[in-house]
């Protein structure tokens, strides 16, 4: 990137001559009142955190920590249990199989979201007619309520009467048991939690390539740079940051995913698309007598993978040059 | 110096909107749900989200209330949330005063020390029939009262059966049954549709060929049992059956026999408006058993009325003239019409048994059974969820009958031990 | 000057109406089925348009849901207010004015994220039970935005880190405090974070279904995800009218959203950060 490159703020005025050196004599009063002005502007969000997501953060670890049957969770006094929650979620037969198809759900939908949704931003980055009326077309997957849209896919996937299985039959192909068969039905949720994905994938990479100047592009046509040339050497590089705010997000929203699954096959034939969060869900929602311990753990070990990858991306952000 | 004052400013501004979250959190704008004074709206939650507030049970609701002098505070849930719905508001001390909820689920909520007994509400039981109200009854106690009870039979769309050569009264047993089948086939239509998802409504389907079989649910793995989970199979193997079994609800198998291409559906009395409108004449036969004769004890379902435990037990009497009033012979008559239930008196089977569409199924009902009923109580649950399992590893090909249900049964033996 | 405008790129709409038409099937097939009557919806095979329609699930959604829809819509602006007031300034400290622990706070809200919804909901019944705020359109507020605000502080960082350095320099030295420059310099300039953080904000508190019906069943008003529960009962599920809800409701939610992208393809080529 061209550091050299004068740029006016908003609303037009003057362009001052930019003197980056810093004033002398008054560095740590400003720096005092620098951290002040910074926590001021945090202090909502801190509330916030305090008010709304500590007591349910505490819930969730003290159910996983105590030993709950319904009883004691309506009338309170469950035994402290330590990890004995956890042990017997690990012991049990799911957890292997569950570990898995989240494994593969998450990054398979990774994958083709953050592909499909990157190609589509920059498709749809360029000006030909219609292009933002069918940007905004393509965000309307994610108006619509998940059960419907978890409801269309499958019946779209029917064995019998599904429309999917009606086209293969029309050119030949057998049908295929999407969500009936423990081959097929992780493929099938994957496919529909990738179609509602993009939608999420687009509109943040879109802003994303917004950001990236005209002239970057230009200059390196002027240059001799070819499409695939640009793409990489500009735009991607740029898009960095933007991408793994995506990313991040897109892969603990897709952790928790649960509804698709649960609607299209809740969990699938003999646990074949059960992943931790339908497990979860299972244990404690799913089912005529809750166990909320193991549901909790089951929770937390998510919450777990999840903060795993997120140290990754804080770690990233510390060695990324800043803006 | 301004950049202090300056900064003082910022923290003047943080904490100006750190006020106004917490002013926004506290204030109280708007009615709270019950309070707990005796005279206060009683609340009663049911399970019917279909019925909005214009509708006959809420008219039901409210006249029941002022009949009692008090004012009726309704909210509808989704059936498969009802319970852990309330089992939150009884942890937060809010639980309703009158619950209509399934009736699988009483046992659990009754064990968790949610439900008072009808003895502690003091709610009249002498009426309901012993088999429909033993789903309520856990240790020797009941904890509500039936306000109808549905169950399972056999549709057949007659002009298949017709021109298949399937004579309805000749399907006596299972052999016949599945007789039947082949014929419908050849004739270019789908035999049977019953619904087989990994939920207690495959076990709730299943059910009948299970006990029809001679099995119990403390063994799910004898002999019996697996030629239950055989039939099931074959069907599917032959072709009798489509393989979308395993992924629908009782309304999309539903759904299937209405479409006019199947020739059986195994599904409940509350589809009698919809067989209504399918365009094409209909007919009920009992489940058959293995062997013949005597028909399939098929399970209950329908909802139970309870009383939960309240903070002041001066509520209880008012909550009892509530569950009497809608279990009522003339009003339960009115919602098991509503909901194409059948009664749970001896009276009302009577009424139901001498007139309507209903007839039919008064004998299916008298012969059913709860399915936590022979005491297995909260056990049920484990081993419903063990049954489906199987039922799901079988028919799709993951495992042999008789290995899914071993594999269930000492699953459900672990579990409830 | 852009020379690129001037070549006919009629070739790239087409493109783009069959990728659009492709992404979109499956809302096709839902229109298709919200007209299909209940016996012809498992018909095999399947009919690509209705033969016998009806619009019986339309009649009842007209009937019966618009309430649902105008508390959706309160809901959503609602929740889109609070989160933009709680995490615009946020993403503006975390990105520009350094504060120490600010790492330690951007984990704890990647932390926050990760809580499943359903003990979210849980932890808020209590919450919203002893403000008594329970049931009420407010505490549904405050509920939906913690869907958002993490994403959102999250975006907003994101974005306002792309704010030049030499503008923040130019607005200190001419004496401007962190406030003034949040206010005229950045926020202008984070426009597109802005509409895309409203966005998600309002199509989550839009769909969102746990929170509604934990926090709201009881209440006098209730978004429409509450009023497609009308026609799922306890044993029979009315899909025609299921999916006619689904229909409607998208409609404001459109009509919304291609208003929002206008808007942010406007204030990018008003020469916000143009040579």
């Amino acid at each position: 990137m061209n550091n050299r490159t004068r740029l006016r703020p908003a609303g037009g005025g003057e362009t001052p001559e930019v003197d980056a050196s810093p004033r002398l004599g008054r560095p740590l009063r400003r720096a005092r009142s620098g951290q002040w002005a910074a926590w001021a502007f945090l202090a909502p969000v801190v509330a916030y955190l305090a008010l709304f997501y500590a007591y349910p953060l505490y819930r969730n670890l003290d159910l996983s920590l105590r030993d709950y049957t319904v009883a004691s969770f309506v009338r309170g006094g469950a035994p402290f249990v330590g990890l004995g929650n956890y042990r017997t979620v690990l012991a049990d037969p799911t957890f292997g199989p569950a570990l898995l198809h989240t494994v593969v759900f998450t990054a398979a939908s990774l994958a083709f979201q953050f592909t499909i949704g990157l190609a589509l931003a920059v498709f749809f980055h360029q000006h030909f007619r219609l292009a933002v009326a069918l940007r905004a077309l393509f965000l309307v997957p994610w108006l619509l309520p998940l059960i419907v849209s978890a409801s269309t896919w499958s019946w779209l996937l029917n064995s019998d009467s599904g429309l999917v299985n009606y086209a293969l039959h029309l050119v030949g192909v057998g049908p295929v048991d999407w969500l009936t068969s423990p081959h097929w039905s992780l493929v099938s949720v994957i496919l529909a939690n990738v179609w509602i994905g993009i939608p999420f994938n687009l509109a943040l990479l879109y802003s994303g390539l917004q950001s990236i100047p005209d002239t970057l592009y230009e200059a390196a046509a002027l240059d001799g740079a070819g499409a695939w040339a640009r793409f990489r050497r500009i735009t991607l590089p740029l898009l960095r940051p933007v991408s793994a705010v995506t990313l991040l997000l897109g892969l603990i929203y897709t952790l928790k995913v649960f509804d698709i699954i649960w609607i299209m096959t809740r969990g699938g034939p003999v646990d074949s698309s059960t992943t931790f969060a339908t497990w979860s869900y299972r244990l404690g929602f799913g089912n005529l007598l809750p166990a909320f311990g193991s549901g909790a753990a089951v929770g937390n070990l998510l919450v777990l993978m999840a903060l795993l990858f997120g140290l990754v991306y804080i770690h990233t952000q510390r060695t990324a040059p800043a803006a | 110096m301004f950049s202090v004052i300056r900064a003082r400013r910022h923290a003047a501004a943080g904490f100006a909107a750190l006020l106004v979250i917490a002013v926004a959190a506290c204030g109280s704008t708007g009615a709270s749900g019950s309070s707990a004074t005796a005279s206060g709206p009683y609340t009663v939650w049911d399970p019917y989200p279909q019925f909005d507030n214009g509708s006959a049970w809420v008219r039901l609701l409210t006249k029941c209330g002022s009949d009692a002098g008090v004012q009726v505070k309704r909210t509808a849930f989704d059936t498969t949330d009802l319970t852990s719905k309330v089992l939150l508001a009884a942890q937060q001390g809010v639980a309703p005063d009158v619950l209509i909820v399934d009736n699988p689920v009483i046992s659990t909520l009754a064990q968790a020390g949610v439900l008072t007994d009808t003895a502690t509400a003091k709610v009249d039981t002498t009426a309901i029939e012993p088999n429909l109200l033993a789903a309520g009854q856990l240790n020797g106690k009941t904890y509500g009262v039936p306000i109808g009870a549905n169950t399972l039979a056999l549709y057949y769309n007659k002009n298949i059966l017709q021109a298949a050569g399937v004579d309805p009264a000749g399907v006596r047993d299972w052999s016949s049954l599945t007789a039947a089948l082949a014929k419908v086939k050849a004739a270019g239509k789908r035999g049977i549709t019953f619904s087989a998802i990994g939920t207690e409504e495959g076990s709730f389907q299943f059910l009948p060929w299970f006990w029809g079989a001679g099995a119990n649910l403390t063994n799910l793995s004898s002999p019996q049992a697996v030629s239950a989970l055989s039939l099931w199979t074959t069907w599917l193997a032959d072709g009798y059956a489509p393989n979308s079994v395993i992924n629908d609800t009782q309304t999309t198998s539903w759904q299937e026999f209405a479409t006019g291409q199947v020739g059986f559906a195994e599904n409940g009395t509350w589809q009698l408006s919809n067989a209504k409108q399918t365009g094409f004449p209909y007919g009920v036969i009992p489940i058959p058993a293995d062997n013949g004769g005597a028909t399939a004890p098929a399970p209950t379902g329908g909802e139970f009325v309870t009383v939960p435990v309240a903070s002041d037990s001066g509520r209880y009497r008012t909550s009892a003239k509530l569950v009497a009033c809608l279990t009522s012979a003339g009003n339960a008559y009115t919602t098991d019409t509503t909901l194409s239930y059948i009664g749970a008196t001896a009276t009302l089977q009577q009424k139901q048994a001498a007139n309507g569409d209903l007839s039919s199924w008064v004998a299916a009902v008298r012969s059913a059974k709860g399915r936590t009923s022979d005491n297995l109580g909260t056990k049920y649950p484990k081993i419903s969820q063990q049954l489906w399992t199987a039922v799901q590893a079988a028919l799709s090909g993951s495992a042999s009958p008789q290995a899914a249900l071993r594999t269930a049964q000492d699953a459900a033996a672990a579990a409830t031990r | 000057m852009n020379t690129r405008a001037r070549r006919p790129a009629w070739w790239k709409t087409v493109i783009g109406l069959l990728l659009t038409a492709v992404m979109l099937f499956p809302v096709y097939w839902m229109l298709n089925e919200s007209v299909t009557r209940d016996t012809d919806m498992r018909k095999t095979p399947p009919s690509w348009f209705p033969s016998h329609g009806t619009l019986d699930g339309y009649r009842a959604v007209i009937d019966q849901q618009l309430p649902y829809l105008g508390t959706s819509l309160v809901v959503g602006l609602g929740t889109v207010v609070l989160t933009l007031a709680v995490a615009a300034p946020a993403g503006y400290s975390l990105a520009k004015l350094h504060p120490r622990g600010g790492r330690a706070l951007s984990f704890i809200l990647l932390v926050a994220q990760m809580i499943p919804a359903i003990i979210m909901a849980m932890g808020f019944y209590a919450i919203l039970l002893t403000t008594h705020l329970i049931n009420t359109l407010p505490g549904l507020v405050v509920a939906d935005s913690t869907i958002a605000v993490p994403f959102g502080v999250l975006v907003f960082t994101a974005f306002m880190r792309g704010v030049p350095a030499e503008l923040m320099q130019a607005a200190r030295t001419d004496g401007a405090g962190s406030l003034r420059t949040f206010v005229s310099i950045v926020l202008p300039l984070s426009r597109n974070a802005i509409v895309t953080v409203s966005l998600f904000t309002f199509l989550w508190a839009w769909s969102d279904f746990v929170f509604a019906s934990t926090l709201d069943a009881g209440g006098t008003r209730q978004p429409i995800t509450l009023g497609i529960y009308h026609y799922i009962g306890n044993n029979n599920q009315q899909w025609n009218a299921i999916l006619a809800t689904a229909v409607v409701a998208s409609i404001p939610a459109t009509v919304l959203l291609v208003l929002a992208q206008r808007y942010v393809s406007a204030g990018i080529t008003s020469g916000a950060i143009k040579d």
